[in-house]
């Protein structure tokens, strides 16, 4: 068994690694809630709460946007120049707003880290979540409100449990990826171990999560017609080994892992947007409702787009400054994969046990 | 390992804002009544509770009015009815403390809605399950997940009701951190990560009666 304990004990690295997040993670939330306007403590307690973080900033413009939206719908049942307005401010809170929970920024870049996806993909999956996102809003408000007349109670309880389905649809796209990218650091592990060990592992243990190893030679379809010096067993031998190609990526079978994720992602409306809906259609302005809908929808995927682009170049930074190229370097990206990939699955998790209470649905 | 690092906070910070900034979109105007028995013992809080237009529209959205625009305290009975109920999840966002202590408070009665000028105001009265007679009681009323922003009113936000005359209130308002500071380092490391994240938009009622 003496070979199995190192990539136990990198395992148990992984683990530790793990844990540092969520510390960190604990420990900047406080950093973090201790520097929020609201709550730090001011010389002057007359004056207007100042943003002194990015986060605290971030906030108030979105409370000041999402507040301004009810006035303007008012304006503009008089004053059509006033939906112009109410498209601006839309946008704007869009913008402002992706910042925060409730709109998969942390899924989309942690897949996106996870599935070695690229930015233009990154831009592509955020747009066409953000216009799910927009759509399910406009379904829900229509269907149920407009079409059906139901009470907020109805259309509130619909809200929650497509909040609950999305949960457990991150969490379930989070095992996928974490079952995908431990396998696959798993083999890194034992790539980047001595030689003799890996050839001990590979003969003695059939262990399940084998698939590239010397003895096996199980190949993928669209490995078996390489010549069998290029094949993964080659790599392994070299000591790292590769991701899938790009080719490998842009099949069917990648737009499908996309879709996969839009799904994910844009199953779940913003409150705000049926908020919004809903006070437009009282007002007599639906269609305003649905225009700021849908640029709430845009404002969001411009921030989202550029979380994930930049998800996708930090670590491209990464992997160069780790040297991707040498065995330590090719383990070390498998790692950051499969923490994004865990990321995914604590997420997930800690949304639906209430972990992490993000923009709740309060049917009251 | 410097890259480890970066990427570490990079993620890091991701999961935090998102649990971090999250923003109300329900907004409630409170005034409060701190209700006392004849011997100066607390019997109970009364809230008048207004919400925001767009919310507003948002509760009454699919009921029946006879009068267009226009919902009698009756047509809004079963709003109010749900509203007390669904409440009770979340504590009625208020919590009471006597000299330290936690109090209970029974379920709401003499509840109602009622609208005017397109918004709605829901009052109902939350008795506590034991009257007390603190020298100090502290009635904080908050959304921790600040889903909801509750705002004391600018004007009379709190009364008390039949207090002995030597009994001091004091009302610290959300903007005002003097008692946040105090209250981050009490509780908020104690609990999950962000339990009391809105803990810090707490409206707090000191009452003194010495």
């Amino acid at each position: 068994m003496k070979p199995h304990r190192p990539p136990l004990g990198r395992g148990l690295l992984a683990c530790a690694a793990a844990l540092l997040v969520i510390g960190v993670t604990d420990a900047a939330l406080h950093d973090l809630l201790a520097q929020n306007p609201f709550g730090a403590p001011k010389l002057a307690p007359a004056a207007e709460p100042e943003a002194s973080s990015l986060v605290g900033w971030l906030l108030a413009k979105q409370s000041e946007f999402y507040r301004q939206m009810s006035s303007t719908i008012r304006a503009a049942k008089s004053d059509g120049s006033a939906v112009w307005t109410l498209l601006f401010i839309s946008f704007a809170y869009g913008i402002f707003h992706a910042a925060g929970p409730g709109h998969g920024k942390a899924v989309i870049a942690s897949y996106l880290v996870a599935n070695r996806e690229t930015a233009r993909r990154g831009i592509a999956l955020s747009f066409a979540s953000a216009l799910m996102q927009s759509l399910v809003a406009i379904l829900i408000v229509g269907i149920s409100a407009w079409i059906l007349n139901a009470t907020a109670r109805t259309m509130c309880k619909a809200e929650g449990a497509i909040e609950i389905a999305s949960y457990g649809l991150i969490a379930l796209f989070g095992l996928r990826l974490v079952w995908a990218k431990g396998l696959t650091f798993v083999r890194a592990l034992q790539a980047a171990q001595p030689m003799p060990a890996v050839a001990g592992v590979a003969h003695h243990h059939h262990d399940h999560s084998h698939h590239h190893d010397a003895q096996d030679h199980h190949h993928d379809q669209a490995h078996a017609h390489r010549h069998p010096g290029h094949d993964h067993v080659h790599d392994e031998h070299r000591g790292h080994s590769h991701g899938p190609t790009p080719s490998e990526l842009a099949g069917p079978g990648g737009w499908r892992r996309g879709i996969a994720a839009i799904l994910t992602v844009g199953i779940r409306p913003c409150s705000g947007a049926i908020l919004v809906l809903v006070f437009a259609l009282a007002q007599g302005l639906v269609w305003a409702g649905i225009a700021a809908t849908f640029l709430m929808g845009l404002g969001t995927a411009i921030t989202v787009a550029a979380i994930a682009v930049l998800a996708v170049s930090a670590k491209g930074v990464a992997g160069r400054l780790s040297g991707a190229g040498d065995g330590g370097g090719a383990l070390f990206m498998r790692g950051i994969e499969f923490g994004a990939a865990a990321l995914v699955l604590l997420f997930g998790a800690g949304l639906l046990f209430g972990y992490i209470a993000a923009e709740r649905t309060t049917c009251f | 390992m410097r890259a480890l690092f970066g990427s570490l906070l990079a993620a890091a910070f991701t999961l935090v804002a998102d649990a971090a900034s999250a923003h109300p979109h329900v907004w409630i105007t409170a005034t409060s009544e701190l209700l006392y028995a004849e011997d100066g013992s607390v019997t109970g809080v009364r809230h008048a509770w207004t919400f925001d237009d767009m919310f507003s529209a948002y509760a009454v959205q699919g009921l029946e009015a006879k009068t267009k625009g226009a919902y009698t305290r009756e047509e809004l009975g079963p709003l109010a009815q749900t509203n007390v109920e669904s409440l009770k999840e979340y504590a009625y966002f208020t919590f009471a403390k006597a000299d330290g202590k936690k109090e209970r408070f029974q379920e709401p009665i003499d509840y109602f809605l009622d609208y005017k000028d397109t918004v709605l105001t829901l009052h109902f009265t939350l008795p506590l399950k034991d009257p007390v007679k603190p020298r100090q009681l502290v009635l904080e009323v908050f959304d921790r997940s600040f889903f909801i922003d509750f705002q004391m009113a600018k004007n009379n936000p709190v009364k008390l009701v039949g207090a002995p005359s030597a009994c001091q209130m004091k009302l610290d308002r959300p903007s005002d951190g003097t008692a946040t500071a105090q209250k981050l380092n009490e509780q908020t490391f104690t609990d999950g990560p962000n339990a009391n994240f809105g803990m810090m938009f707490a409206n707090k009622i000191t009452v003194d009666c010495p």
